[in-house]
């Protein structure tokens, strides 16, 4: 039985690179020591592979034609696509992937009923997967990557309910099918509370943010799930803060577990509340 | 606004998807945005809206939000803190009929 050995969801704001710089330094201070802490706890947990689940942001396919999820298969995954380099203000980077754990995953979860798609070419990569990669480092080498984007925000996308059973799927896949000493690390990327392109640009809800951390962090996903919804997620920023449904993802594949929420901030040249949730999957919550 | 009257038909998606995707057709639209606009069958209130950069208008025609900011980028800037600065205030500017903060 493989083992998930790493669960944490973070933000990707586009800002936490490009306005770093010009941010003050007590907000720069802390979004460092948010991402170096999760660069450093994925390292300690020694997965022999990253799966990150992240918001597409219609980067990669029609508005008509759009996947829930779409995995990048590809031998080596590179980014920023050109468009998005300047405005994430950073270098090109390449992180190694893992063709043969993406074409399990593929076949793994549409056995079970979560109609994925894949594609061996590069997907493009925003702020959604050059973010975190950037901010933890993982073009290092050390660490291959499976990236899966998923519709959060082009109706109808899968709400917190489909999102979390397509993590329990994503859960079994990984206890069921892979390889009995396999360390599986997960990342949630995306969110807090944001309303990218509306009338609402500069407003971050922190106290959406503040619920939703805590929440999260407490493993009682029950009542996460119920409040949780489309409509509560929209109020807190339209066509941005659904891109937490990543993160139930990721909560689906561990089930209920006491998390640790650290590093919320806000600076309001973000445009998006930033915080994140470290799972402890030693702390089960039955 | 709310996502409930995003419009997937509205060609305005494929043409922000194009410029986005397309480097040499993002030139061919700096330097001839009508020849580039006759290729895609927008309707004509959407058109008008392109070419007034009437984002509110788009946004009630069926614009997806999230590309109404990328279409403010391809037409104001897109660099970290200058262009795309500019281009997140011009949306804000257009779909609230005042400033921005």
């Amino acid at each position: 039985m493989a083992e998930i050995v790493f669960a944490a969801g973070a933000p990707h704001a586009p800002g936490l690179i490009g306005l770093l710089e010009a941010a003050p330094n007590d907000v720069k201070d802390v979004v460092i020591h948010t991402y170096r802490t999760l660069a450093e706890r994925i390292r300690a947990a020694k997965p022999d592979a990253l799966i990150v689940f992240a918001n597409d942001h219609l980067a990669n396919s029609r508005v008509r034609a759009y996947p829930d999820f779409l995995i990048g298969m590809a031998e080596e995954h590179s980014g920023p696509h050109e468009w998005f380099k300047p405005w994430i203000g950073c270098d090109d980077y390449t992180v190694k992937g893992d063709r043969d754990l993406a074409e399990k995953l593929f076949h793994g979860l549409n056995r079970r009923g979560i109609r994925m798609f894949a594609q061996h070419e590069n997907l493009y990569f925003d702020d959604n997967i050059s973010v975190p990669v950037l901010l933890t480092d993982l073009n290092d080498g050390s660490i291959p990557m499976v990236p899966v984007l998923q519709n959060c925000t082009v109706p109808p996308f899968p709400d917190q309910y489909k999102s979390y059973e397509a993590g329990k799927a994503l859960g079994d896949f990984i206890r069921e099918d892979l390889p009995s000493d396999m360390r599986i690390a997960l990342l949630g990327s995306g969110g807090l509370s944001h309303e990218p392109g509306g009338a609402r640009y500069y407003f971050i809800d922190e106290e959406f943010d503040r619920w939703f951390l805590e929440a999260s962090a407490s493993g009682d996903h029950e009542k996460l799930l119920s409040e949780l919804t489309i409509e509560r997620m929209e109020k807190a920023g339209v066509g941005g803060t659904t891109e937490l449904l990543a993160w139930i993802v990721v909560l689906g594949a561990i089930g209920p577990h006491r998390g640790e929420s650290f590093g919320y901030v806000v600076h309001k040249d973000f445009k998006c509340g930033v915080g994140a949730v470290h799972w402890h999957l030693d702390q089960p919550v039955t | 606004m709310d996502l409930k009257d995003f419009d997937p038909s509205l060609a305005t998606h494929d043409l922000i998807q194009d410029l986005k995707w397309n480097p040499p057709l993002r030139d061919e639209f700096a330097a001839n945005e009508a020849a580039v606009l006759d290729r895609y069958p927008l309707r004509e209130a959407e058109r008008k809206a392109l070419e007034a950069r009437d984002f509110r208008s788009l946004y009630d025609l069926g614009l997806h939000p999230y590309l109404g900011g990328q279409l403010a980028r391809l037409i104001y800037g897109n660099e970290a803190g200058k262009g795309a600065t500019v281009a997140v205030n011009k949306l804000v500017e257009s779909l609230t009929g005042g400033k921005a903060e």
